[in-house]
């Protein structure tokens, strides 16, 4: 293993436009508390980020840098794209969110680098890297929960996110410690090659091993039963918080477990498929049944966000690169529409956060009910939308895999979720309004607003436009 | 043919739903008639040129849509899907006739919600891809959630939310089914699927996943209950895309994807298909006497309807699949004329009791010309369209078995009983006091909207080849694929 040299700086340009632009956020703090500054540089940023994932300056093929510590494949530049994608809509979403915290500086400089950390969990193929990128992440999740100080429910969720969560990294941790000890490696290939030459014997501390590193990460995703802290953290934090979460965090949780999946444990499939595909049952089902009860908005799509990670987990249950690839597809499209119904809730200010605030919204604001209509539409996976493809192919991987029953129990709960989607549809179209329209409805906004409908969109009638770029590590 | 006529059919009334959002409120409704009778001008070519002595598909229009998975775009006509097509494109136009006055609140929204169905309608009669065929099977159930949950009588969000709920757990099982299909074939277009050989045991669970979506369309006995609510509370344009065409994609399914592509499913299960038919139209035909609702009474009167075609369709004889079909067309054009006279009066009363009627013939003499026309024909009257297509499933349940023959014999008798005793509490004796001083008569307007639906039950009481002559071909190329 060779030291770093500055070619391999090459590799990281977006997270180092990130970390920058954390840097400058945080000296100027002070000066800009209270101007736009800060989003204004967070969303360049963030698009500048994009665009160097996406196709600037980085080498073709599979490259990994810093002596085998982060690779650069597709499955990177994907999901790179992706995290900046969702930095930049919650970025443009938290402009004029009337809870804001007055500091901006700050706010934006833990967005940064929490999207870096992503950046780094989608990337790494070593396990300590791995961890540390995690960790980046959810540090700085705990303060953004938190960062609304004079609101009491904020500091509430803050503390029980942080304990849940310090409590997944010790198992997170726990397993990494238990896999080097089995296998005396870190890095993902190494762990996989030391993992199959003692081929078919299972060692039961490996077992456990891949046992607590996916129970880590199903905190980390929120997945059932390590679920619980999302629906508190979500309602207690401010909604483009809870909309980063939901998006940003769970893209990166899925990047990352597919990763370690794919490349670290491959080869012990029936472990992984036995975790993955329960996790994902039970996720769908809870999420699915427990969103039926929810009347505040920001809980409901906690309970919705569980439900999709279940889905999406139907992906990596299959065990194929096939299988992955739908977990992307899936990821990629859950990130749009889910930002783009936290985009309403904001557009809606106090009124957005409670069930019974749709009523009539359709005869006060045809447009935004209509956009909301698109993405109820798109979470319930009605065709025509993203989501309806990235269900399409998750339950395509199940069927494929040959767990039939987990597909069909996996499109029962989509009628379910249908009744709890739909139910926002009543209320928006066939009750009538008893609030009056709230004014909020600023450009930042309706920007995001507009990317995450034309992706729901787009993405749902030329499924197509993904299938050179969902290719598993 | 250079240009796309069938694409261009369908997706024509998707962009005049843009369109309508461009334009003033008040000129909405002019814009969706403008939309569907260009769609309906637009689709003559389709019957023009089409030859029915062919049993092949026509009009193929064949596009890459999905090349990764290996799904393409593909449209195109026989001579069983052709009727429905029509049908669709009629009942739109007539659709926006009876909502003319009735529809005075977002009107913008509620023509773009009848265009996209129409959208739906066609592109799933022209689908010759399995994936497009769901994608507008589940377009149509967005459309007609909203019409009867915005539009609605006073149990409309009930009705909608049950609508839903019944339809999507059909059609999530179909997508199982769609999606199994797709890893055991690698392929979705109808013509390679039949093709495909499936093993038996797979075909069996396969057709069980599809009967799932296409019973509660159809509806079959025992799914059939959110029919009364939704075609109840729906406003009259709903109830007659429902009842036009909504319940005859569920028929449809069958023909299209059950018997071409799971014969040997079709095989296990043909005997209790022929049973629950013969269930649904003896106990639909009573529940129906017991109706004291006018609409409820029509809607309920579908489930009977409807189980006729599924007996024919499950005979698998020439006669009964033809007849069957025809009866898909004639039920379409009879309960949506039926529809509408009961939307036309109800915008006039505002009640739907048959209690509350009585006496029209002497208050509103050419409403009830049309009604007894229509009644005739929903009853199976000589000489009207209903009568043959039942003649022709009669004559196939009987070369299947007499008992079924019987069964559906005792319906029709029934079925000629309600539709007599409604025709006489409302039409007959001395006026209701409570419809005194209302001027129930037609306008122009509405007399246009259902002298089409008559002119077609005349027509094709008397000279049903008009349309059997379409089917001949394409049925027995449809049961030459299920000989042993």
């Amino acid at each position: 293993m060779s030291g770093p040299t500055l070619a391999d700086l090459t590799y990281v340009v977006p997270e180092l436009i990130l970390v920058g632009a954390a840097l400058v956020l945080i000296l100027l703090a002070r000066r800009i508390q209270r101007s736009r500054v800060a989003a204004v540089v967070t969303v360049f940023a963030g698009l500048a980020a994009i665009a160097t994932s996406g196709w600037l300056l980085l080498p073709e093929g599979n490259e990994s840098a810093f002596g085998g510590l982060i690779a650069l494949d597709g499955y990177s530049r994907f999901f790179k794209v992706l995290v900046s994608a969702s930095l930049v809509l919650a970025a443009l979403l938290a402009v004029r969110d009337e809870e804001r915290p007055v500091r901006r500086g700050e706010y934006n400089a833990l967005l940064l680098l929490a999207s870096t950390g992503m950046m780094f969990a989608a990337t790494s193929t070593d396990l300590l890297t791995f961890y540390l990128a995690l960790e980046l992440t959810t540090l700085c999740a705990y303060i953004l929960v938190g960062i609304t100080v004079d609101r009491a429910t904020s500091n509430e969720a803050a503390i029980k996110y942080f304990l849940l969560g310090s409590f997944a990294s010790a198992l997170l941790l726990f397993g990494i410690s238990l896999t080097y000890g089995v296998t005396g490696e870190t890095d993902y290939s190494a762990v996989a090659a030391s993992l199959s030459a003692n081929d078919g014997a299972t060692d039961p501390l490996q077992v456990a091993a891949i046992g607590l590193i996916l129970a880590g990460l199903g905190f980390k995703i929120a997945a059932v039963p390590f679920h619980s802290w999302a629906p508190d953290a979500y309602e207690g934090a401010s909604a483009p918080v809870a909309a980063f979460l939901a998006a940003g965090s769970k893209a990166a949780g899925l990047a990352a477990l597919g990763r370690i999946c794919m490349a670290a444990f491959a080869s012990q499939a029936e472990v992984l498929t036995t975790i993955l595909a329960g996790m994902a049952g039970l996720s769908i089902v809870a999420g699915s049944v427990i969103a039926l009860a929810q009347t505040d908005m920001k809980r409901l799509l906690a309970y919705s966000s569980i439900a999709h990670v279940g889905y999406a987990l139907l992906g990596l249950a299959d065990g194929s690169a096939k299988g992955a690839s739908a977990t992307m597809t899936y990821a990629f499209f859950y990130v749009f529409m889910t930002l783009g119904v936290f985009g309403v809730i904001i557009v809606l200010g106090e009124r957005g956060k409670r069930l019974d605030g749709y009523e009539g919204l359709a005869a006060q604001r045809p447009g935004v009910a209509a956009v909301m209509l698109l993405f109820l539409l798109s979470l319930t996976g009605i065709p025509l939308t993203a989501g309806f493809w990235a269900k399409f192919v998750v339950i395509e991987s199940a069927v494929r895999a040959g767990h039939l029953p987990l597909a069909v129990l996996a499109v029962i709960c989509t009628v379910v979720s249908a009744f709890v989607y739909m139910r926002v549809a009543v209320f928006m179209y066939m009750k009538e309004p008893r609030e009056s329209a709230s004014p909020h409805l600023s450009l930042p906004v309706c920007a995001a607003l507009a990317v995450a409908a034309l992706v729901t969109l787009i993405g749902g009638i030329f499924p197509d436009i993904l299938a050179t770029w969902v290719v598993s590590p | 043919m250079t240009w796309h006529v069938l694409t261009v059919t369908t997706f024509l009334p998707l962009v005049g739903a843009l369109l309508l959002f461009a334009g003033p409120a008040r000129f909405a409704r002019w814009i969706a008639l403008v939309t569907t009778v260009a769609t309906l001008a637009i689709s003559i070519p389709i019957y023009t040129t089409f030859d029915k002595s062919s049993a092949a598909l026509q009009l193929v229009e064949s596009a890459d849509w999905i090349p990764a998975w290996n799904i393409g775009y593909g449209m195109a006509v026989d001579g069983i899907s052709l009727p429905f097509i029509f049908l669709a494109t009629l009942l739109s136009v007539l659709c926006i006739g009876v909502s003319w006055t009735a529809i005075r609140t977002r009107e913008r929204e509620f023509y773009a919600a009848l265009l996209v169905a129409e959208t739906a309608m066609i592109g799933l009669f022209a689908a010759t891809n399995l994936f497009l065929f769901f994608v507008f099977w589940e377009l149509m159930v967005v459309p007609m959630f909203l019409l009867i949950g915005v539009w609605g009588g006073p149990r409309r969000v009930y009705s909608a939310v049950k609508f839903l709920l019944f339809t999507l757990t059909g059609s999530v099982l179909m997508l199982v089914g769609v999606i199994s299909l797709h890893t055991m074939c690698g392929t979705l277009d109808f013509r390679e699927l039949a093709n495909a050989t499936l093993e038996p045991e797979a075909q069996g669970w396969l057709f069980a996943a599809f009967l799932a979506a296409f019973a509660v369309k159809v509806p079959m006995f025992p799914v059939h209950t959110w029919l009364p609510d939704a075609h109840t509370e729906a406003p009259t344009a709903g109830s007659v895309i429902l009842a036009g065409v909504l319940l005859k994609m569920g028929a449809y399914g069958f023909l299209r994807v059950s018997i071409p592509v799971l014969p040997l499913g079709v095989e296990v299960f043909v005997t209790p298909m022929l049973v629950t038919s013969a269930v649904a139209i003896v106990y639909g035909a009573y529940m129906t006497l017991i109706q004291t609702d006018v609409k409820r009474l029509i809607a309920f009167s579908s489930v009977g309807h409807m189980g006729f075609v599924t007996l024919g369709i499950f005979t698998l004889t020439q006669n009964g699949v033809e007849g069957a079909i025809l009866q898909m067309l004639n039920h379409g054009i009879v309960s949506a004329a039926l529809f509408l006279c009961v939307g036309m009066i109800y915008e006039r009363t505002h009640t739907r009791e048959i209690k509350d009627y009585g006496g029209v013939s002497r208050i509103a003499p050419i409403y009830c010309v049309f009604l007894t026309l229509f009644c005739l024909a929903a009853a199976g009257f000589p000489g009207l369209n209903s009568f043959i297509s039942e003649f022709l499933v009669l004559s196939g349940a009987f070369e299947t078995s007499g008992w079924l023959g019987g069964a559906a014999i005792w319906g029709i008798a029934l079925g000629a009983t309600y539709m007599i005793w409604l025709y006489y509490r409302v039409v007959m004796g001395p006026p209701n006091p409570g419809l005194e001083g209302k001027s129930l008569e037609l306008n122009a307007r509405e007399v246009a909207t259902l002298l089409p639906l008559a002119a077609l039950a005349l027509v094709l009481g008397v000279y049903p080849e008009f349309v059997l002559s379409y089917l001949h071909a394409p049925v027995e190329l449809l049961l030459a694929g299920l000989a042993p």
